[in-house]
Formats: structure tokens, sequence, C-alpha cells
């Protein structure tokens, strides 16, 4: 028996003037690892609300159809009894968590609803989820990547049969990521649950999951085994996703007929492997992008020490004597696992947090004794969460703000340059907090170098976003070169860190611990491994099959097959 | 010299640091005598401390209950912050009328009943500085929900800690965008520095609208998580309110706080010479 079972389902939003889901049918079977894709907008998460009964029952709007959960009717269900059913975690989970320490939080709703054994649970879903041992850790002690497998654990704890997860690794560095979707293997596996996973990075997918389903306009366009599903790379595109980079190589060389029409894709490298081993190649010379010449100093860290006081015991250290200088005119990435100090870096470059030793300066004069708000000329910061930057109710009134209240001549035509340039132009008017993902993140970027900074500092700038989205902020980035000289991003997008950055700095333990170029830290296999680091599969593919190959894009790697033979 | 100790003091008073405070004061000091006590008899315990000063005039009472009191605080190990706050209360409440009539050469009769007053405000403020932040919330929300407070007001103290710690980090993000991209006035002056306080008074006024409409966003996520995990279920349910306070027990050593306190106070009143 299926264990979701959707029938001819409508649903519009109250107010809403489109419906969000038409026609809708869907049958899943229990025990599947299913990946949950399509474009913005396709009614991802409203199907998600609606297996698990907040649609129709909490948020209301026009419903029709039969959905059937675990043998249920959610029409004639209510929220309680379905939630035990079917467990959802929410794409900005911090939200999800109401109670202050790890075990009293997933044993919540076990205590809801009146199990008499509540805590106990609790301890069982914490010890799948891989949290034994922090049971009586306060939540905001954890990591990034602890609070999703808490929330995970919240949702665990009720036993339902059926987990739903919306984007959970969209904010996470490789290791933790990898962590989330092995505990998910567990559960699909072991403990014999159904998960559903909204996702959009393929590469997970095709590692974990069994069968992708492809939402198209609040339809299902269709439901196929993960390797038939991947292997469909038109169909993808067209909804805004991007198959594995595997994957896109494969399709690439059969449409330049080097691979045969007929044959499934690859979608993992071991599958890549099979498939382009064949295939004639020829060594290319390695290619090393011109590194500039170093310019002269333009930020610099001596000594630097920083500790942030804890709620009990020792304070904890983030750096201990770190040096390291940017230079003008450089492109850098800072990479890192999640906690490794990236963020701190930064506010200490903009003299928002002082260090407790050691001296921070720009352009050769210390900071110390600079106001943060006389820095912001020379450098700008944009933080990870776009909401924060906006302090007005339009964007434009934000793009405006600083050059406004320091009377920089002509304000109103630069802010209706940059609202041009980061193509906002048509939302100058809407509050930054309502836009979607990509536009939030442009209009951040407008407002960071609306002073034409010299240094311009970027918080993971594509954290939480679709691929297309990502890679239009890439292009946005690649336009910035020529309005702002020095340029961080730290981030855990190592595609973005390849095709852009020209100097890459590891951070790890408050250490700088590599700082080069991308062939001398991804090239250094020991490196990568240590600290947690994951280059683009396909340089990973590239490796496979030979050694010594350091490629970093899809077109990099094609050319080693465009021989005598080639096209 | 100056400009150094007014840095410090307010890289003292950051964001971070009250943030730190607050969790400290919740949740830093769980392993104390006064945590460790059931709340039932603690809140009992309040009843008396925090309503008895107020109908006494006897000074020598007064004081025996403030030494009480004042040990208990000290054993609860209250966050400085919040010691310096009740400082603050008692002196401009009372204490500077009592420092003022000194200093003008008041005597025995004038200063007296300020002194029973300053007592007695002093002495309820540290009994409920020991009761709710020598408490967990948790402790605190399950001990007024014994005594027949609803279930909605016990979520609310601890969602509050919960919600605190996060509401007050993105307070600091959104002011730290002020301070980044706003140009306050200088403040060399006397009249620069009172405009530069000016300044800063509105934009921590003006930060809270971006504040506000973000928590809004956010709570969107937690509201429909609640429902899912059960919270209004549990709210009309006797089970979930009996499980509840399945957790609390009357120990030996919480008979131990009562007949000392108990006996102190009898002390006290047989020292004061009141019976």
């Amino acid at each position: 028996m299926s264990i979701i079972e959707i029938k001819d389902l409508c649903y519009t939003y109250p107010g809403a003037a489109q419906p969000t889901l038409r026609h809708l049918d869907l049958t899943v079977e229990p025990g599947d690892f299913l990946a949950i894709v399509g474009n913005n907008g396709c009614g991802k998460s409203t199907l998600c609300k609606v297996l698990n009964g907040l649609i129709p029952h909490f948020i209301t709007g026009t419903f029709s159809g039969s959905v059937k959960v675990a043998g249920q009717e959610t029409l004639q269900s209510d929220v309680g009894s379905l939630a035990r059913r079917v467990g959802y975690v929410y794409q900005d989970f911090e939200n999800q968590i109401v109670r202050p320490t790890v075990l009293d939080d997933a044993s919540y709703a076990c205590l809801n609803y009146g199990m008499e054994d509540y805590r106990a649970l609790g301890r069982q879903a914490l010890a799948r989820c891989g949290l034994q041992g922090r049971e009586e850790e306060y939540v905001w002690q954890l990591s990034g990547g602890q609070t999703h497998l808490l929330a995970l654990a919240g949702a665990v704890a009720l036993g339902p049969e059926i987990l739903i997860l919306d984007e959970p690794i969209a904010q996470l560095d490789p290791g933790h990521a990898d962590r989330i979707y092995g505990v998910l293997r567990e559960l699909n596996e072991k403990w014999g649950k159904t998960i559903l996973v909204i996702e959009h990075h393929t590469e997970y997918i095709a590692d974990y999951c069994k069968h992708v389903l492809l939402l198209k306009e609040g339809r299902v366009q269709w439901l196929l085994p993960t390797r038939q599903a991947l292997g469909r790379v038109e169909e993808l595109r067209q909804s805004n996703i991007f198959p594995p980079q595997v994957t896109q190589a494969g399709y690439a060389l059969q449409q330049q007929g080097l691979l045969d029409p007929a044959q499934e894709l690859p979608s993992t490298v071991e599958e890549g492997v099979a498939a382009f081993a064949p295939l004639s190649r020829r060594r290319l010379p390695p290619e090393t992008p011109s590194r500039p010449e170093p310019g002269p100093e333009a930020a610099a860290l001596h000594g630097v020490t920083v500790a942030y006081r804890s709620v009990k015991g020792a304070p904890r250290v983030v750096f201990e004597g770190l040096d390291l200088t940017f230079r003008k005119g450089e492109k850098i990435a800072l990479i890192g696992s999640n906690g490794a100090g990236k963020s701190t870096l930064m506010k200490l470059l903009v003299g928002l947090l002082k260090p407790n030793q050691g001296t921070v300066s720009l352009d050769g004069t210390p900071l110390r004794d600079t106001k943060p708000e006389a820095l912001s000329r020379r450098i700008s910061l944009v933080y990870q969460n776009p909401e924060e930057m906006f302090i007005k109710d339009s964007i434009q009134a934000d793009i405006a703000y600083a050059m406004q209240v320091r009377g920089v001549d002509r304000w109103q035509e630069k802010t209706n340059a940059l609202l041009e340039r980061f193509r906002l132009t048509e939302l100058a008017d809407r509050d930054g907090r309502l836009l979607s993902g990509g536009q939030m993140r442009r209009a951040s970027l407008a407002i960071g170098v609306a002073l034409n900074p010299g240094i311009l500092l970027l918080d993971e700038p594509t954290a939480n976003l679709d691929i297309a989205t990502r890679r239009e902020i890439l292009r946005t980035l690649r336009d910035m070169k020529e309005i702002t000289d020095t340029v961080v991003i730290a981030t855990h997008d190592m595609q973005l860190v390849c095709e852009w950055a020209q100097r890459i700095v590891v951070l790890c333990g408050g250490k700088v611990v590599a700082d080069g170029t991308r062939d001398q830290i991804f090239g250094d296999a020991a490196l990568a491994a240590r600290v947690g680091i994951r280059p683009p599969e396909i340089f990973a593919m590239g490796r496979a099959l030979d050694q010594g190959a350091l490629c970093y894009t899809v077109p990099e790697f094609l050319r080693q097959f465009e021989g005598e033979n080639g096209v | 010299m100056m400009q150094k100790l007014s840095e410090n003091i307010l890289d003292k008073f950051s964001m971070d640091f009250l943030r730190n405070q607050v969790l400290k004061n919740a949740y830093g000091n769980n392993d104390t005598v006064i945590a460790a006590r059931d709340p039932r008899v603690l809140l009992v315990w309040y009843l008396f401390f925090g309503l008895v000063p107020w109908f006494v005039q006897d000074t020598a009472f007064l004081l025996g209950c403030f030494v009480l009191v004042m040990i208990t605080t000290l054993l609860a190990r209250v966050a400085g912050l919040v010691l310096l706050l009740f400082g603050v209360g008692v002196f401009s409440q009372t204490g500077y009328l009592l420092v003022v009539t000194w200093l003008f050469g008041g005597d025995a009769s004038a200063i007296a009943p300020l002194l029973v007053l300053t007592l007695k405000v002093a002495t309820i403020s540290l009994a409920s500085v020991t009761v709710f932040s020598g408490l967990d919330p948790d402790r605190l929300a399950n001990g007024l929900m014994w005594f027949g407070c609803p279930e909605q007001l016990s979520f609310s103290i601890s969602y509050a800690y919960r919600i605190l710690p996060m509401l007050m980090e993105e307070f600091q993000n959104v002011l730290l965008s002020y301070r980044l991209r706003g140009n306050p006035p200088a403040h060399d002056t006397l009249t620069g520095k009172i405009r530069y306080l000016a300044y800063q008074v509105k934009i921590i006024m003006a930060a809270f609208y971006p504040l506000m409409l973000n928590t809004a966003k956010r709570s969107r996520t937690t509201v429909e998580a609640l429902e899912l995990r059960g919270y209004r279920y549990a709210a009309q349910n006797k089970t979930v309110r009996r499980i509840k306070l399945a957790g609390l027990h009357l120990t030996w050593d919480d008979g131990i706080f009562a007949a000392v306190s108990v006996l102190w106070v009898a002390v006290t009143v047989l020292l004061a010479g009141l019976v």
C-alpha cells in the first residue's frame, strides 16, 4: 500500500489569484527517499504542508481533491494526529526550536501529546540523530549543523512514518551536510522512515536519494529513479535545476557525439569513471591563472586574539595570534568549516569587534582609534543575513541611506544607477524583507557598495540560494570587479571559490592553515581531508580519471576530450 | 584617561554583554543552592519576604530579613548586571533621599523613616532577585503552574528566554547596520556630545522597526511549528499538566531551607521584641 496518495489536488492560498497546486496526482511508496525539485514558486513547500495537514487545517484557502497520508485522509484528520505520522523540518529550522535545552526540545512534542515516556522518546530520537551526549546542553551552544539535527530529532521523537525536510543543507559546510544526509540515510534504511527532501544540491540527490520528483507549475512533471531523473538535463535546466557536474559533463559529451546517446548519463563520480574512462583523452598542461602582482597592503591582522564570553566556564577562544594580510586588488575567498571564525574575522576588519590582543590595520593605520562609521567609505561588510541590512522601508531608501546622511554629491542619481546596475529598479519601492532570496541578496550587495568602499567583505553571499540564483550572484560579483578593488568572500560554496577567487585562505581552529591559489589548496588532498573542505565534484571527477588533473569547471574538464578526434 | 574610561564602559555595555548577562542570569547558575530548591517552596518563601516587610515598621526585623535575603542572593550567584540594576533601582527610589538627608545634617528622627523605607524596598527587591533569577525559567514556570497559573503563562516565560538572545543578537546586527552606514555628529565638544547622545537614542528607536519586521517574519515558522508540536493540544490536556508537574519533588534540603528561613525570622522577631 502506498504511504502517500494524492488525487487531483488543487489548492489556492487565501487571497491569491492563481492556484499554487493544480490537479496534482502523486503516489509515494513506503521506504522511499524522495527528492522534490522544481523552480522557485512551483509549490514544493506548499505540497509538503499539505502532507502534514497544516494545509488546510491551519492555513486555509481553497482546497479540493483527496490526500491520503499513512492511510489517513488529511481532510478528516487534524494537525495533531497527522503530526505523529509526518515530521517536518523547516528551512529556517532555528525558529522551530522553542525550548532552551536539547533534551527538552527533542521531547517537547511528545510531552505535549501526553506521552508518559516523553524523555525516553526524546533521548532515543537524539541518539538516532547523532546527538547523544548533548542532552543537557543549551540550544545556543550548538553549531548550525547540530541545531538542524536537533530540529530533526524533535520531529523524529514522535515516531512518524514520514519525514519531510525543506532544504536541509542550505547553510552548512560539506562536513555537516554529509552528517545530516548520513543520519537521514540511516533513518531511511535502518528505521524504515519514508523521507522527502526539498533539495537543489543535485550532487546530494545523486548520492542519497532513490527517486526524484519534478514539480512544475503546481503539477507533477514526473517521478523517476534518481539516475534516470538526473539524466534529463534539458528538462531540469528549464526548471533552473542544475544536474551534478558529472552528469552535465556526460551530457555535453553526448552532444558532441563522444558518448553514446543511448547510454544512461552518470550521476556520481564512480559512474563517471565507468563512462569516461574508455574515452580517449589528452593530458592538458596545467593552467595557472595569472596571479596579479601583489599590491600594497589593504588590510592586515597581526597577532590577533579574540575570545567570546560564554554563559558558563571559560571564554571561547576564536583566534589566537592570528596573522593575515590582504593586498590591494586581490579577490580572496575565506573558507573553513562552520565556526572556524570567518564571520569573526570580517567583524574585526570593519571594527565592530575589537581584538583582545593584537592589531587590525587598514591601509597601514591601526583601527583601534577609528570609529566604525568613519571606516565605511574604506571598507564595507555585507551580512550573511540580508534582512539585517534593511533598516529603511524600501530598498531605494536603504541604498541611498549611507550616501544621503553623508551628503554625497548627486546621491539620488547614484542610487538610481545602483538600482539599475543590480537590476532592482522595478523593486525600488518594495521593503527588502519581502523580496525573494536572490533579489534580497542583490539589494544587500547594492547597499554594500553604495559608498564605493576600497574593500568589500561578503559573508556567505550564496547561502540559501538555489543554483540559478547563485549563478546570478556570481555574475553580479564578476560585474563588480570594476567597482571595488579588493573583495573578500567568506563561503562554503566551492564552485564560487573556484570560479571567482584568485587567492584562497583556509581557516581552521583559529589559524590560517593554508593560503594560496586554487591549485595549491585543492591540489593538496591531505589538507582538504584535515580541514573538511571539498572541491567541486568535477574536480574529484578529473582526479578519479587522472591523479594529476586540476580542473575546476565543466568546460575545463571537457577540454581534455577535445583531441584530434574531437570537435 | 577620561575618554579611555568612557570607552571602556561603553564597550562593556555592548549588546553582546547584555545578551551574555541575560543568559547567564537565566541559565548560568543552575547548580547553586537556590536553583536546586523546589520552585513551590521558593514561591511561598517569596510570598513572605515579598509581602510582610511592607507591613512591618521595626528596623531590627527589617534588618534581619534584609541580611537573610542578601545571603540567599549571594547563594544564588546572581549575574552582576542584575545586582547593578538592583543597586541603581533602590538608590533612585529612596536611597538618594537618605544620602541627601544625611549630607544636609538631618538628625536621626529624619533618617530613621527613610532607612526603614530603603530597607523595605531593598529586602523585597532582593527576595525577587533571588527567586526570579536564582531559579531557571522552566522550574519557575512549573512552580507557577502548580499554583494554578495558566499553561500559557509558564510557556511564555520559558519561550521568552529562548527567544530573547536571538532578538538581542538581531537587534545588535541592525544597530551595527546603522553604525556602519550612518553618519553620527562629531562629538568633540559638549554640544556635539549631547547631539551625539540624541543621535544614539534616535538610532536605537529607529532600529526597533526593522527588528519587529524581522521578528514577525521569523515567528511565522514558530507559530506553525508550535501547532505541529502540539502546543495548543497540550494547553487543554490534563494529562500533560500532570506529567509536567511530576518533575517537582520536595526534598530534605527544601525542608532545611524552609526551616532555616523560619528559624531566622523567628529569632529576628524575638530580638526585635515584637512579641
